[in-house]
């Protein structure tokens, strides 16, 4: 399970739907499976963003360190699907990372729509979707 | 000794440190050394040969790895080591199953649903499938139909033509008030009206050498429901180069055939037919009629494969050709293996890319003008010799059950398989006319009277179809 607290949540969001129609990514921090705060980090993919996205593994070394000495954790990460349902998808699939939980926001014609949580296993193979509180 | 900062997820595979200090010359000694002490780190970090698992980074203070000696990377006293997770991902590519069906979707496919063979997944599973259909025709009308009405998610039509009167008697996702629509909006209409929680892509092109790879690579499955030999080898070389399967059927007059090929490890449609037959010598459903159900049994029978390939249930037709004969009732079944040799599937392929599929079926390239072939004569002409009076004699070399559906009064019936041994009630020194329903089978009955010495006959040029159009509406097409 993982609850996400409102100025979190918000601020993944209007990320998301900020983003629109290209997908925005970030990083959740907090502590004890609670999300206290949302950082949204850019989406380094070279090529079309409307329907994939990377981050920059330097952007979340840094928001990892800065994090720790916040004494916060990284909970999971979060993306964005414009104009889809929030499945997720076999490219989430495989690239996913069994470290994290993966918050998917559906952002439909620029705004929020709905969104699910899911544990990726080690292989890449299942995704298990999570019970998500937010707000 | 180095610092190893690990990362939020993994410290609690680590005695909760949020850093550890280890000994080693190289990164790959420290991240061994750091293993061995916590074993349970090893499987987040290592697959089960040993690798580092795909979404791992190390850096060594600011640097990857990847662009320094790898695991070999020598480390310095100082040196920070951090693991980083490679994080990416998006919409594209085939979903996984949708979240959930909505209420009425529910409702609507309540008698999937209740049995435990397909149940919620495997209508989710239906929902997530994209299905290519190959023409909106006979097959196409049963399966467009069927596929839509099962809740296949996303379903691609590909036809360009127009809905006619000769259509109707078998192609029932057109209506009478669909004659002169596209096919491709006729078909989707029904299709929606049916069920409208499909998703349906309307391809108005033929299938060609140009465009099929990039139509049919974002479907899970092809269905072909053509009905000539280009478009047939086409589709296969296509899926078999997508690695996509080809649920195939063929009908004519009383008999079909179904099977499904370029399924991973079975034939594909060249391991059975290498080279297609000389022209003419199949006749399409045009000229040699279909009964007007027999594509529904077929096209059911390719519906059924595809869902049960999306479901994963059954035994799929794969190296089998089944084998209906609608007079009889009766079913068979080939067997049918992948040819090893074969040049598009085998072992060793020499058919890497599409080919011309019409000059490879030895049809001639259309684009040219047809040139005036010596010997027509048109039916405004024959029409005018009648009324004339010219002395010459009209042959109709069609069958007798075509002579019963509309004849041209002063023709003559001998059909083309009886000309060689009623050739002696012709005299040769008449001039000779022969005329059938589009002309095909006139010419042939030219050519042979010629051989037997004929020298005056001439091929009425687009037969009784063409004299109804130029000479006398009054007499109907068929």
């Amino acid at each position: 399970m993982i609850r996400i607290q409102t100025q979190a949540w918000d601020t993944m969001v209007s990320h998301a739907e900020k983003t629109f129609p290209k997908e925005g990514c970030g990083v959740m921090l907090g502590s004890d499976g609670v999300v206290l705060e949302a950082v949204p980090l850019p989406n380094t993919y070279t090529g079309p963003q409307e329907d994939f996205f990377v981050m920059d593994p330097k952007d979340l070394n840094r928001v990892d360190r800065e994090a720790r000495e916040r004494g916060l954790d990284v909970l999971g990460v979060f993306h964005s699907h414009p104009n889809c349902d929030a499945y997720f998808s076999k490219r989430d699939l495989a690239n996913s990372c069994s470290w994290f939980s993966y918050v998917v926001l559906s952002i439909k014609n620029g705004r929020f729509d709905h969104a699910n949580s899911y544990r990726p296993d080690f292989d890449q193979k299942e995704a298990p979707k999570e019970e998500l509180i937010y707000g | 000794m180095a610092k190893i900062l690990i990362p939020t997820p993994l410290r609690q595979y680590a005695g909760k440190q949020d850093a550890v200090q280890l000994a080693g010359q190289t990164v790959g000694e420290v991240l061994q050394s750091l293993t061995s002490q916590y074993s349970d780190l090893r499987r987040h970090l290592y697959n089960d040969e040993g690798k580092l698992r795909s979404f791992v980074n190390v850096y060594v203070n600011d640097e990857d790895i990847r662009y320094l000696s790898k695991e070999a990377t020598p480390l310095k006293d100082s040196d920070t080591v951090s693991i980083v997770p490679s994080i990416a991902g998006g919409s594209a590519g085939i979903a996984a199953p949708p979240v959930t069906l909505s209420k009425e979707e529910i409702l609507r496919y309540s008698r999937h649903l209740i049995m435990p063979e397909v149940g919620m997944e495997g209508q989710l599973k239906l929902k997530s499938a994209k299905v290519a259909l190959i023409g909106t025709g006979g097959l196409g009308a049963p399966l467009g139909m069927y596929l839509a009405a099962a809740g296949i998610g996303r379903i691609g039509l590909v036809d360009f033509d127009v809905v006619d009167f000769t259509n109707l008697q078998r192609q029932v996702i057109h209506g009478t008030k669909d004659v002169g629509r596209k096919k491709l909006d006729s078909a989707a209409d029904t299709m929606l009206d049916i069920n409208p929680y499909v998703e349906i892509d309307r391809h108005e092109t033929a299938l060609t050498s140009e465009n099929a790879l990039q139509i049919l690579k974002d479907y899970d499955i092809v269905v072909d429901g053509t009905d000539n030999f280009p478009t047939r080898y086409l589709v296969n070389d296509a899926c078999v180069l997508l690695g996509k399967p080809n649920v195939y059927g063929s009908i004519f007059r009383f008999e079909g055939q179904a099977t499904v090929f370029a399924y991973p490890g079975g034939p594909c449609y060249r391991c059975l037919y290498p080279e297609p037959p000389p022209p003419g010598l199949v006749p399409s459903c045009a000229e040699g009629g279909v009964l007007g159900i027999l594509p529904g049994t077929i096209g059911l029978i390719q519906a059924t494969e595809t869902v049960k390939l999306i479901l994963g249930i059954g035994e799929p037709l794969v190296g089998r050709l089944l084998l209906y004969d609608a007079l009889a009732m009766r079913f068979r079944e080939l067997k049918l293996r992948r040819n090893p040799e074969c040049p598009v599937c085998g072992d060793h392929p020499t058919i890497r890319e599409l080919i011309d599929y019409e000059q490879f079926c030895g049809i001639p390239n259309q684009t040219h003008e047809p040139v005036a072939v010596e010997g027509d004569i048109d039916p405004v002409e024959v029409k005018a010799k009648i009324d004339r009076g010219d002395p010459f004699v009209l042959i109709d070399v069609r069958e007798p059950h075509e002579y019963q559906i509309c004849k041209i009064p002063y023709a003559k019936l001998i059909p083309l398989g009886d000309l060689p041994k009623r050739v002696n009630e012709l005299d040769s020194a008449d001039e000779i006319v022969a005329h059938c329903k589009s002309g095909m089978r006139s010419a042939k009955a030219m050519d042979f009277l010629k051989q037997a010495g004929f020298r005056k006959v001439r091929n009425m040029k687009g037969g009784i179809l063409a004299w109804s159009d130029k000479v006398d509406p009054s007499v109907p097409k068929y």
